[in-house]
């Protein structure tokens, strides 16, 4: 595993890395993410790719775009930056996040920085069980490919099972105020299903009769 | 709506208080609403997982609506918060917190717990047909290629890596997929997994 430097007050992303950024707010997420974002949009050989809900992604994109003081439209037809959306359907969702990735490998670029939004039980997203599901496969889908993947999970708005479940326990790396951290909770991917997904709670109870 | 500041105080304290809100925005508050809810005999029951705004518009009771209503107004951004306790499809046994989602943080909104404890001799409403069957018929009503794609999906594989190891194409097993959640009556891939794993459907390794 190989690291990429950020900037000399941001942390060192082991490469490949999925992390989980734990943050209180937009007050806290804002600069941690807008500076993940920048390094890319900075950096010719790196590729960027903003993803969640319908509209989180292309909202992200002008933030980042706000900072630079310039239009990045040119680089998403470059296919240098993209923006990816959730999708209800797990399946659906994995492929929104798997084709982009490929393509930036198919165009050889030496990083890609991919943010993903978290949210949780909402409908255009996929229901909480599947999305668990998928963001321990990120892990499977990144281990061969230059991506480092930052999670943003948001303590005021998501749901305490979302982070002991997805941020703690699907993510290697957490990364908070600054200092990233290997993950203790982390639970590798081809052992999750067991130990995790078929121990919900919410799928244990739930029966056929 | 004089209830609404009762509910911020409420959801701003972290009391974890009850409030029901009807289809008219009426709120009922407290012991008042778990009082109505202990009552209450046509309560519906939903699925467990994805879409419970369009769960609960199936049905038609009114408190189905009133529940319909405030999460839509959650999505909306109109409301602030809710939290669902559903009841589990096994109803007599206990129930179960299912849900719990999103402080918009906008102030502007109600909170919605809709608390229905399960067990005691209420009246359930009946479940939806296609849980109502026995888990043995669920199971047969899959096609021998469903149950091989059901097999791998226990395994923890996805799509690209199930049509890799059947030698099938991609949207096929997209196809395979889909009829198998739906057949069992999952609302979920992972829950589809899970019932599988329950009922002894899946060679446990």
């Amino acid at each position: 595993m190989s690291g990429r430097a950020g900037a000399v007050d941001a942390p060192v992303f082991p490469v490949p890395s999925h992390v989980a950024l734990l943050h209180y707010g937009e007050a806290e997420l804002r600069p941690a993410v807008l500076q993940f974002m920048r390094e890319a949009v900075d950096r010719p050989d790196e590729a960027l790719f903003c993803f969640g809900e319908p509209g989180v992604g292309e909202r992200l994109l002008r933030d980042v775009e706000a900072q630079v003081g310039r239009d990045l439209s040119a680089d998403r037809r470059a296919g240098r930056i993209v923006v990816g959306q959730s999708d209800p359907d797990v399946d659906q969702q994995l492929e929104n996040f798997v084709v982009p990735l490929e393509a930036c490998r198919g165009r050889g670029f030496a990083l890609v920085r991919f943010v993903g939004i978290v949210a949780w039980n909402v409908p255009r997203f996929p229901p909480p069980e599947d999305f668990l599901w998928f963001e321990s496969k990120m892990n499977e889908v990144i281990a061969e490919l230059p991506v480092v993947g930052l999670c943003p999970y948001d303590l005021g708005r998501i749901p305490a099972r979302a982070i002991a479940y997805g941020a703690l326990e699907t993510h290697p790396l957490v990364l908070s105020h600054g200092l990233l951290r290997q993950n203790p909770q982390f639970i590798p991917p081809d052992r999750y299903l067991r130990e995790r997904l078929l121990r919900l709670p919410w799928l244990e109870d739930e029966s056929v009769m | 709506m004089a209830d609404r500041e009762l509910v911020q105080d409420a959801l701003h304290l972290q009391r974890g208080a009850i409030a029901i809100v009807d289809p008219d925005g009426n709120v009922t508050w407290a012991d008042d609403a778990w009082a109505a809810l202990e009552s209450q005999t046509d309560l519906p029951r939903v699925p467990i997982g994805k879409n419970l705004l369009e769960a609960y518009r199936r049905h038609h009771e009114p408190i189905a609506q009133a529940v319909g209503n405030a999460i839509a107004a959650v999505f909306e951004g109109k409301a602030t918060y809710f939290e669902i306790e559903h009841r589990a499809s096994r109803g007599s046994e206990r129930s179960y917190l299912t849900s719990a989602a999103a402080l918009r943080g906008d102030g502007a909104g109600l909170v919605l717990i809709h608390r229905v404890v399960s067990g005691g001799t209420r009246t359930n409403s009946p479940l939806p047909a296609d849980t109502r069957t026995p888990s043995g018929d669920v199971f047969k009503r899959l096609t021998p290629r469903e149950r091989e794609v059901l097999e791998v999906m226990a395994a923890g594989l996805d799509n690209r890596a199930i049509a890799a190891k059947l030698r099938i194409q991609y949207t096929t097993v997209r196809g395979h997929v889909r009829a198998v959640i739906e057949k069992l009556g999952a609302s979920s891939r992972l829950e589809a997994v899970a019932r599988a794993y329950r009922n002894g459907w899946v060679t446990k390794e």
